[in-house]
């Protein structure tokens, strides 16, 4: 494939899946990338040290080492099929009947991500929209323990803060105005200047409560010193914006991952006084499509297990659950465990057989007893995926690779374990 | 031979909790290259106050060690720009500070913002990706 002019790309570093990036592409190599951030042209270029397939870290052709996966997947008793996050739908959906055939569980990184406030989205207990509403309707914006600048950098350029859009032809300038609550002035918080609000770690459903408090005209009480004038003063705020959204990063939903319930509570009270919805701030390129695949297919969205008595979901099925006690073998699809997983836990992947699928080597790579090597998604791969705000995407290959697919490898070792 | 007296005495320890965030500069390195020095000099590097530095008697760029009680690491301290909370530090996700999580997981959700550790100068090197695993 020779090219003298861009190919229009859809960027796969994040869940924002940036769609507007242009690539000069010769003889089947990035030449050049133009729009993407520095994220994403990471992604573009790839990593330094490409997969190798191996059997007992002992490089092996392709074959071999996806029939020894096989063997190790039909010898299991509970294996865990985890990540899926970097893959596209197409492999995400093959992945879920890899899980079925085999009587296993399936788990993605989002069981320690956006999971929770995705569920409450897909199940209608949270009101959201897309990020192209933002851009042509938000006029009140508010970062909830997320840090765009620093996660999805082109967040606020393409969508939440800075453009021009239908309704707000005044932009960031009038039109806008951007909160930040966290526990640090973040990138994202500078830019809210005045509009930073620094609470404690863990005071996050308290300031909600006051917040509640402010809205229904009550006087809200901390435990925390915190200034009340300015909670009342934001309630103001957020009772008069037109369309306003709340994009919830993990500050927020770590802290009150225990009482999630206020999250459906806290949407309610704002939007008896006005219009709000919340997009969580999925991290990896396509994690919400795998709750949505997987919901399509079980009716949950992470953390099932398929039983003689069909799927069933519950906190016993996660991947930290399953990784301290319970998985006997772990197939891991596009993520690298050692390096994303607490050690006390990730730690057992040494004791028990473990297949890696991934481009890159990483440091799970050096513990797994076979790895077998695939292309990137959506740059030599393509498919679709869900974007963070719940909206599909095509994802078109940039290069050609030599390597299979993950979906073609999970087909293939379901073809040889059934 | 002298005999290094300082080597016997233990440096003075404080309580923290760490939380952990993003960074796009980190996340593309490593993207890249995951065993790099990059890697590692924007992985294995905690933010604190500079005030509350200065009461530990931490000098911007001192290499620390952080403990808990499922691991301990020694990585680079570097003074926040900005005031930040005091008794808190910052760090990147990744593999440095997962050596310190918890392995209790309520809802199945690892304490990755809420991490308790005791932090001290340490004149020990930064550890490196292969002695964090043992690989
Ligand atoms: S913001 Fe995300 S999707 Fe957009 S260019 Fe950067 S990494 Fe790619």
């Amino acid at each position: 494939m020779e090219m003298t002019e861009p190919i229009t790309w859809t960027c796969t570093g994040c869940a924002l899946l940036c769609e507007d990036i242009q690539v000069y592409i010769k003889d089947n190599r990035v030449e050049k990338v133009e729009h993407a951030c520095l994220k994403g042209k990471a992604r573009v270029y790839g990593c330094k040290h490409t997969a190798m397939s191996t059997v007992d870290q002992e490089e092996v052709d392709v074959n071999n080492a996806i029939r020894q996966a096989a063997e190790i997947l039909e010898e299991a008793r509970n294996p865990l099929l985890y990540g899926w996050s970097n893959s596209t739908s197409e492999a995400q959906v093959a992945g879920i009947e890899l899980a079925q055939t085999l009587g296993a569980c399936i788990d993605s990184t989002s069981s320690f991500c956006q999971g929770i406030t995705i569920n409450e989205i897909i199940n209608g207990s949270v009101p959201s929209c897309t990020l192209d509403e933002v851009r042509e309707k938000a006029d009140v914006v508010i970062y909830w323990g997320a840090d765009p600048m620093s996660s999805h950098p082109r967040h606020l350029s393409r969508y939440s803060y800075f453009p021009r859009g239908e309704l707000r032809q005044r932009g960031y300038e009038e039109d806008r105005t951007a909160i930040c609550i966290d526990v640090t002035q973040s990138r994202t918080a500078k830019i809210c200047k005045g509009m930073f609000f620094s609470i404690p770690p863990g005071g996050d459903a308290e300031f909600m409560q006051a917040l509640m408090d402010g809205l229904a005209g009550r006087v809200p009480k901390l435990s925390y010193d915190f200034d009340v004038k300015r909670i009342l003063e934001l309630a103001a705020v957020l009772k008069k914006a037109e369309f306003g959204v709340i994009f919830a990063g993990l500050g927020l939903v770590y802290s009150i991952k225990e009482e999630f319930d206020l999250i459906s509570e806290f949407m309610s009270t704002l939007n008896r006084f006005s219009n709000f919805f919340l997009i969580p701030m999925a991290g990896h390129f396509n994690m919400r499509g795998f709750n949505h695949n997987l919901h399509e297919e079980t009716g949950f969205i992470h953390r099932v297990g398929f039983t003689k008595n069909g799927p069933v979901s519950g906190v016993e099925y996660s991947v930290v659950e399953q990784l301290k006690h319970g998985a006997d073998a772990v197939m891991v699809v596009g993520s690298d465990p050692l390096a994303s997983l607490p050690l006390s836990i990730s730690r057992r992947l040494k004791d028990i057989p473990l297949i890696l699928v991934d481009p890159c080597s990483n440091l799970t790579t050096r513990v797994a007893d076979v790895t077998i090597p695939c292309g990137v998604s959506g740059i030599e791969v393509g498919g679709t995926a869900i974007r963070l705000d719940g909206k599909k995407m095509d994802i078109s290959p940039l290069i050609q690779g030599d390597g299979l697919s993950d979906e073609m490898i999970v087909r293939r070792i379901m073809e040889e374990v059934s | 031979m002298a005999l290094d007296v300082g080597k016997f005495i233990k440096a003075p320890e404080y309580d923290i909790k760490i939380i952990t965030r993003r960074d796009v500069f980190q996340a593309s390195v490593c993207e890249e290259d995951c065993f790099s020095d990059e890697c590692l000099e924007l992985s294995a590097l905690i933010v604190l106050d500079a005030a509350e530095m200065k009461r530990m008697g931490i000098q911007d760029g001192a290499n620390v060690r952080l403990t808990s009680i499922w691991g301990s690491v020694v990585v680079r301290a570097m003074a926040s720009p900005r005031e930040e909370q005091k008794g808190l530090g910052f760090m990147v996700n990744g593999p440095w500070v997962n050596a310190l999580v918890s392995d209790e997981t309520p809802g199945g959700i690892p304490a990755f913002k809420d991490i308790e550790v005791k932090i001290s100068i340490s004149k020990d090197g930064m550890t490196g990706i292969k002695e964090l695993f043992l690989l």
